[in-house]
């Protein structure tokens, strides 16, 4: 029997240091995790021969607005990804997305109004010179009321398409903004 | 409904009861005896006879004596066995009942008293459903995962994502309501991950034992649907080494398996044991196409001393678990849109050339288990046992990420548990045993914040407190009466980030408040510190009638308080592009659950209906509960959320066995579950299926089986289907997200072939080839969570040598 007591002893001590341990080691309070390559913010704007538009939507979605061209118009967008999560210290995902120029892809898609886009000369091409339509030339059509929903693609399987299925790959933008056409 | 489920039953014991009267003529034979020690002629108790090849087995009682019965005419290898003794073989041709006794060398002499000890074959319940993975079988899965291995057994299915990552289901439950029990100690791995297979290499292990029904209280009170026990292969006291190897090579995911262990024992007690087993596969493929980021590779180690002198030994265990496995690519989607996409498409959107390279999407999973066992038998009647147990269980999965980050886990867990447990036991008289113990549990949670992305799991600590009392009366051989009761403290100690808006929207900011550590404004540091107390019961009856006919009778209530993903998972999956959350104010589960077996063996004929019964109080599922629009377009929350469930199911099983040569086995299964709140079906529960397996033995060894499973197609399931809208040819156009629908049933076949062959003495090896899928069947599966993106895995050709020496 003086084995017996002496196991069940050191099993009892054994139990009891670990317990101790098991308590002590998370004392300290678990670090706060600002959240990487999250975007936050879509900014578009719009640059014509007499005037400036800048449009956000952020992640709340509460300050969406509209966009306002006019009729038969070119404009010169450009997009930007912002993450804004800590306001002291923004991060423009923009220059992530170019450096990835081959494993991303812009693209606009329009319901209820008449508008194209091409490439412009400032626009970044990727190593097969695909644009990437970070800057674009849109071409405004006939005065209506709409909406654009702006994509950002990651790693398509297509780089050229019409519609957002032929692209593949996965969405790491998709939001929709209002567009009138004056 | 009531009406026609009654049709089923009475019609299925109608067609039972007839075969059971039709079967049973020339195998009616029985073979009696004792079994005596060599050198003082002492009886041998639990001493193993068996018939080999064939089910037929008992154990010497306390006097020495054995009884054998359903023996059919003919020749016959009788094999026994005990764990102190040298075994013995005897050819035999039986045309009558035959008295047979033997004499066993004992190797230790002190050893004069009784032994209580966990009999070589022996139930952990008497009175549960029980099934057996013997070591040929396990063998033959040793390439494959336990749940697939249990897969055969009527009442288990899988829970998969993708080939290779699949959790048991016992009755339609899985992970944290069924306990994995190794070495006597329940796996403590991230069991309530629905994505996360155990961590564990079948082949460290002789036996595995499948009990359907939580009637295992020792190890805990919470497995509603059932236990799968692990056991290594026993020691025997002899001076010996032995070993064995086994290599597989598969065709589909061009690659190899092997594993290897060496055992060596002292007829003095002390034994030791090493293995290892290693696997590497690259990407597999469906029946016309490859599943693209698909392969596997996994390491396994274990070593394990001891000393065991039958009535006390001690032992140490330790084991490393260690895999990568790739989850298809075109399963990683952004949003919604993506899904919809993959939806329609009939094959996966990335079909790419095959590589052993496993990228992103993966996840990586490492598993140490350390173990600490004494035990004495300090009197005739009573034995205690000590078991400390740590085991560390590291979770990474990577995704697809911008800025080269894919190489950054974006989950990073390290679960770490200590466990003890104390039992006694105590036998009062041969028919009266009781098991008391209590055990402990202590769990830490840490989620690595270096990922860069919000927490899935917080960082937590929890702890358990439980005792058991369980007995058993048997007063002959053919009743039994078992009972036993448990409690449990489940008390959790969290510390969690939420988002300000969530924990408002939530309603947790008014009844929670409490637990507010410190505002940080987007977020919100709070410490939930809860409780739970479980109670749980069990009781059952065995009674035999005539030798051959067996019934069972047991009720089980088993409570189980939410685990940690039921409570604060908080985290957007891309497999399904949905956001789960958990909930903070989940009651703990009660479930009653009614279980019966009859079963018949008998000569050439063995079957069994075991139909069961449960109502399941604040059963705790995952269920779609809004949209929620976010920078990625609109995204389905689902959160965890209770019901009160109806949950029934049949099992049944018919062995057909004709001259010790050919066998055909039947199969079926079915589960009926129902919301009984929202009244509607329960989400994933395993369609009616069967299986059926035909196995002819040749004179000389070889052995063909031929097996077909057969599964419909669920037509019980909730609607969780929802409306988005998508931009075509400039006009918004709604779409359904069909995320319910089952798909079709299937129908596949597979086929193997073994046969042994000797090159010397000390060496036995068997080849086998098998042929899964044969006929290269394309079918997607209702539990597979996969089945949105690609067909399970097409034609697999695999060739097995197994050596022992």
């Amino acid at each position: 029997m003086d084995s017996l007591s002496y196991i069940k002893l050191s099993a009892i001590i054994l139990i009891f240091s670990v317990l101790s341990n098991g308590c002590s080691s998370d004392e300290d309070q678990p670090e706060l995790i600002q959240e990487e390559e999250l975007i936050t913010t879509v900014k578009l704007t719009f640059k014509s021969s007499d005037e400036t538009q800048i449009i956000q939507w952020n992640a709340e979605g509460t300050n969406s607005e509209s966009i306002q061209l006019k009729a038969n118009s070119i404009y010169d967008v450009a997009v930007e990804f912002l993450d804004e999560s800590d306001p002291v210290d923004i991060e423009d995902i923009t220059t992530e997305v170019i450096e990835e120029a081959n494993d991303h892809q812009v693209f606009y898609e329009f319901s209820g109004v008449n508008v194209t886009y091409e490439t412009s000369d400032t626009d970044t091409l990727d190593d097969n010179q695909n644009p990437l339509y970070i800057n674009s030339l849109w071409n405004s059509g006939e005065p209506g009321s709409g909406k654009v929903r702006v994509y950002l693609i990651h790693e398509p399987t297509s780089k050229s398409s019409n519609d957002r299925n032929g692209f593949g790959g996965e969405t790491d933008i998709q939001v929709d903004i209002p567009l009138n056409i004056n | 409904m009531n009406n026609k489920s009654l049709n089923i039953e009475v019609f299925f014991t109608f067609f039972i009861g007839t075969i059971f009267s039709i079967w049973g003529q020339s195998c009616d034979l029985a073979i009696a005896g004792n079994i005596n020690d060599l050198h003082d002629g002492s009886p041998v108790y639990g001493a193993l006879i068996k018939i080999e090849n064939s089910d037929i087995f008992t154990q010497t009682d306390e006097r020495g004596r054995y009884l054998l019965q359903g023996v059919c005419f003919g020749d016959l290898l009788l094999i026994v066995e005990h764990p102190q003794c040298n075994s013995l073989k005897r050819r035999i041709f039986i045309e009558a009942d035959k008295v047979i006794d033997f004499e066993l060398e004992h190797h230790i002499n002190e050893l004069d008293e009784i032994i209580i000890s966990d009999d070589l074959l022996k139930q952990i319940n008497l009175s549960a459903n029980e099934s057996r993975l013997d070591v040929n079988k396990i063998n033959r899965f040793s390439s494959k995962s336990l749940a697939d291995a249990l897969n055969s057994f009527t009442g288990v299915s899988s829970l998969k994502t993708g080939n290779s990552i699949a959790k048991p289901m016992i009755h339609g439950m899985y992970g944290s309501r069924i306990g994995i029990i190794v070495n006597g100690i329940r796996l403590r791995d991230q069991e309530w991950g629905a994505d996360h297979a155990p961590n564990i290499d079948l082949n460290a292990f002789e036996n595995v034992q499948l009990i359907k029904g939580a009637s295992a209280l020792k190890y805990g009170g919470d497995m509603v649907g059932g236990v799968i026990i692990l056991s290594p292969p026993k020691i025997e006291l002899k001076d010996t080494l032995i070993g064995k190897t086994i290599v597989n090579l598969n065709q589909n995911g061009r690659g190899a398996f092997l594993s290897s262990d060496l055992r060596k024992t002292y007829s003095n007690g002390y034994y030791l044991k090493a293995q290892a087993s290693g696997k590497r596969y690259g990407d597999i493929e469906a029946p016309n196409y490859i599943l693209s980021n698909t392969g596997l590779k996994e390491v396994n180690f274990s070593f394990k001393f001891g000393r065991t002198r039958i009535i006390k030994g001690w032992e140490v265990n330790y084991s490393k678990f260690k895999n990568e496995t790739g989850i298809l690519r075109s399963a990683h989607i952004g949003n919604i849109q993506d899904l919809i996409r993959a939806l329609k498409s009939k094959k996966p959107l990335r079909i790419e050339p095959f590589t052993y390279n496993i990228g992103s999407p993966k996840q990586q999973g490492i598993h140490h288990n350390i173990q600490f066992t004494v035990f004495n038998q300090f009197n005739n009647q009573a034995k205690w046992q000590w078991d400390y147990n740590y085991q560390v269980n590291q979770r990474k999965e990577f995704d697809i990420r911008r800025g080269n980050r894919s190489n950054k886990a974006a989950i990073d867990l390290k679960l770490q548990s200590h466990s003890l447990i104390g039992s006694l036991k105590w036998r009062k008289d041969i028919s009266w045993n009781y098991e008391f113990g209590t055990n402990g549990l202590i769990q830490d949670n840490f989620s690595n914040p270096k990922t860069g992305i919000k927490r899935l799991i917080p960082d937590y600590l929890s702890y358990q407190l439980g005792s058991f009392f369980t007995g058993s009366y048997k007063p002959n051989n053919s009743f039994s009466w078992d009972w036993g009761f448990r409690v449990d403290r489940v008390t959790w100690d969290v510390k969690k980030y939420y988002n300000t808006s969530d924990w408002q929207t939530r309603n947790y900011q008014n009844v929670f408040s409490d637990f507010v550590v410190q505002d940080y404004g987007t977020q919100i540091l709070v410490n939930p510190k809860l409780n739970f107390i479980n109670w749980s019961a069990q009781t059952g009856i065995i009674y035999i009638l005539g030798n051959h006919f067996r019934s069972n009778f047991s009720y089980i209530l088993s409570q189980r308080s939410p685990n940690a993903s039921e409570m604060f998972s908080d985290g957007l999956h891309h497999s399904l592009a949905t956001i789960e959350y958990g909930n903070l104010f989940l009651n703990k589960e009660i479930s009653h659950k009614f279980l019966m077996s009859f079963s018949r063996d008998r000569g050439i004929f063995k079957g069994s209906f075991e139909p069961y019964f449960s109502n399941i109080k604040d059963y705790i599922f995952i269920a779609p509960k809004s949209l929620k629009q976010t920078i990625r377009g609109a995204f389905p929350v689902w959160e965890y959320d209770s019901t009160n469930v109806l949950l029934w199911g049949i099992d049944s099983s018919i062995e057909i066995r004709l001259m010790n040569k050919m066998s055909l086995e039947l199969n079926a299964s079915y589960i009926y579950a129902h919301d009984k709140i929202n009244n509607k079906p329960l989400i994933s529960i395993p369609p009616f299926n069967t299986f059926q397996k035909f196995k002819y033995k040749f004179k000389n060894g070889f052995d063909i089986e031929l097996s077909n499973r057969y599964v419909l197609s669920q037509n019980r399931f909730p609607n969780n289907n929802f409306l988005i809208n998508s931009i075509q040819d400039g006009e918004i156009t709604e779409d359904i997200v069909d995320i319910s629908s089952p798909p079709k049933g299937y129908q596949y076949l597979d086929f193997s072939f073994s046969f042994p062959f000797n090159i010397n003495e000390g060496l036995n090896t068997s080849i086998r080839f098998m042929i899964d899928n044969l006929t290269n069947t394309k079918y997607r599966d209702y539990l597979n969570r996969m089945r949105y993106y690609s067909d399970e895995i097409g034609l697999n050709a695999k060739f097995q040598l197994i050596m022992s020496y």
